[in-house]
């Protein structure tokens, strides 16, 4: 993704990282701590694996970063996980919405968006899409923003990342050893599909996988702005954008068809994969 | 005495898909789903209200009757009321 012209990351790599005055209460995501809104306004990232901090102004994108030496033994790591909430908040200062989602468009140019968490089947389907030949922009890492009067998703550019799973699923050789994460990456054109940066989703699928067969249904509209506050959760963290980023949800949802998806091993033998299920 | 007034909380956002919304309270960092009568009364609640302007925005938009409306808004206002949502102010 091209960064906007006003981002301005400094990052200081120091022997001791000291720590803030912070009364506010830590959201922890995994290993990385959060502290944002009131009353001081800045947000304040830290992490646990190794000594590292950020602090991000409340409105601009600009943050300073100071990390231990010793993030450099784990960097992948750092980049994923310290350094990726980072750039949300970054991101979101610059109205682009952080999702937890994968996107690509179909034979027919339709844009679709599947939504879920790390085990629900966004991965091994977007895999499977591009083998397919559709267009493919991210597998993971969306980013929500405003295109005119459409909701469109800026995919952040990285390998498809498989676990042994998908990766027998998909039955192709090859792939990019990801060691430190147990998985195997694909770019998008090693599977044959094109890559783009942008999608105007027309059909969002909530994914979850198990069962036998595939099945796609509608949702309601309270069921799907639920589920879509609920995989793009950092608009609960500040008053920061959040009456926008909240509208830019509804808007996706306006114009898009949604489904709750049930992915099964039968979604590899279908010719047009998702689009068959669709009801 | 003046009637009772009351305002939604400022750390409340709320938006709306084909009449369901979604209320999100930043300070507590909960979500819960709005039908579209609790929308009206929210969105009436931008500004300080008393509990009969809101029954009348509830007649204005909805062709029920003035006990139904009345109804419906007191069991939703008590519910604001309770989680925080809304504030009764001076």
């Amino acid at each position: 993704m091209t960064l906007p012209a006003d981002f301005q990351v400094t990052l200081n790599v120091v022997d001791r990282v000291e720590s803030w005055e912070d009364p506010r209460e830590i959201f922890a995501q995994g290993e990385v701590g959060i502290r944002a809104g009131e009353p001081l306004g800045w947000v304040h990232v830290t992490w646990g694996t190794v000594p590292a901090r950020a602090r991000i102004d409340e409105t601009r994108p600009l943050a300073i970063i100071e990390v231990s030496p010793q993030v450099l033994d784990q960097l992948d790591y750092f980049l994923r996980s310290f350094f990726l909430v980072t750039l949300i908040f970054l991101w979101k200062r610059a109205r682009h919405y952080h999702m937890h989602a994968g996107t690509s468009i179909d034979s027919k140019g339709r844009g679709w968006m599947l939504i879920g968490d790390s085990c629900s089947g966004k991965s091994t389907t977007t895999a499977l899409l591009a083998a397919r030949g559709w267009t493919v922009s991210t597998d993971d890492i969306a980013f929500l923003t405003s295109q005119g009067d459409r909701a469109a998703v800026v995919g952040f550019r990285s390998p498809i990342a498989l676990r042994p799973g998908g990766f027998a699923l998909l039955g192709k050789a090859g792939g990019l050893p990801m060691t430190s994460r147990g998985k195997t990456g694909f770019w998008p054109e090693e599977l044959g599909a094109t890559w783009t940066q942008t999608v105007e989703p027309e059909i969002v699928v909530f994914t979850a996988v198990g069962g036998e067969h595939t099945t796609l249904t509608p949702m309601s509209s309270a069921e799907v702005l639920s589920a879509m506050l609920q995989w793009s959760i950092w608009v609960m963290f500040e008053p920061t954008a959040a009456q926008e980023h909240l509208d830019l949800l509804a808007r996706l949802g306006r114009q898009a068809r949604c489904y709750r998806a049930n992915l099964a091993p039968d979604l590899f033998a279908a010719p047009g994969a998702l689009e068959d299920f669709l009801p | 005495m003046n009637p009772k007034r009351y305002l939604r909380h400022p750390d409340l956002r709320l938006t709306a898909l084909e009449g369901e919304g979604v209320v999100l309270h930043l300070k507590s960092r909960k979500y819960f789903s709005v039908n579209e009568t609790g929308l009206v009364v929210l969105e009436a609640l931008k500004e300080p209200r008393t509990f009969d302007e809101l029954v009348a925005a509830i007649l204005t938009e909805y062709d029920v009757s003035a006990e139904m409306a009345t109804e419906t808004t007191r069991g939703f206002l008590d519910h604001c009321l309770a989680t925080a949502v809304v504030d009764e102010i001076a």
